[in-house]
């Protein structure tokens, strides 16, 4: 078995929850997920629906720009450096 | 509250899936093993599959029920022992709905396969021995194709 499985969107989940003192839990015990989704989604190994994104962004008190980042393809980050 | 450095226990659906996996193993795999053994006596046609399947389809049923009950308490009294004591959960969300749907879409692709093998040897006239096993052991299969790809998305995402 390989490494995870990466997917295009990062975040900075982790970073922001930080700033604010919280942990996995917390978030996890607000948005009634387990705490192993908000792992998933900060490893990236799984990318939250739309719904979900939008309130991990509200509990961090952020907009969900600030938290989400898609990147299109390794090319085009190429291509912008 | 539990900190990020914390012990990160399997979700519940995860812990099911493990349950699910190994007690089909252990009661399909018996039940072909008896099959195995009763083909090298006598020929298919004499041998009585039926019982023994609805016995075998039976005991998976508890077995997961019985697996399920005892993982729980087992990993309770286990991280108790280990001075984590942890709440058991059972929150369902939207990754293990996305996983169980991956899962499903895999085992299914497989069955409608399987089947078209049913039709096959339905139509080829052979005994109901060879027809009713070999749907039994689509059915293992395909469990354990659902089992695999749930283990596999939890482990390595979706």
């Amino acid at each position: 078995m390989g490494g995870p499985k990466p997917t295009r969107v990062s975040n900075r989940i982790r970073e922001l929850r930080a700033d604010r003192e919280l942990t996995q839990a917390d978030i996890a015990s607000r948005l009634g997920v387990t705490r192993q989704t908000i792992i998933a989604i900060e490893q990236g190994r799984y990318s939250p629906s739309l719904e979900m994104a939008f309130q991990i962004a509200h509990e961090l008190k952020v907009p969900l720009d600030q938290v989400f980042q898609y990147r299109a393809s390794q090319d085009q980050g190429d291509d912008a450096n | 509250m539990t900190d990020d450095e914390a012990h990160v226990p399997m979700t519940g659906e995860e812990k099911t899936a493990w349950v699910y996996g190994t007690v089909v193993l252990l009661t399909s795999g018996t039940y072909f093993a008896y099959m195995g053994t009763q083909l090298a006596q006598r020929p298919a046609e004499d041998i009585d599959w039926a019982i023994p399947m609805l016995i075998t389809i039976g005991a998976s049923i508890a077995g997961v029920i019985v697996g399920t009950i005892v993982s729980a308490i087992g990993g309770a009294v286990w991280t108790g022992i280990r001075g984590r004591f942890e709440e058991p959960d059972f929150t369902k969300d939207e990754r293990d709905l996305a996983i169980k749907r991956l899962a499903d879409r895999r085992s299914f692709a497989f069955l409608s396969l399987a089947m078209a093998g049913t039709l096959a040897l339905a139509m080829l006239d052979v005994d109901t021995f060879w027809i009713g096993n070999w749907v039994f052991l689509a059915g293992t299969v395909g469990a354990i194709v659902e089992v695999t790809t749930k283990v596999r998305a939890y482990r390595r995402g979706v």
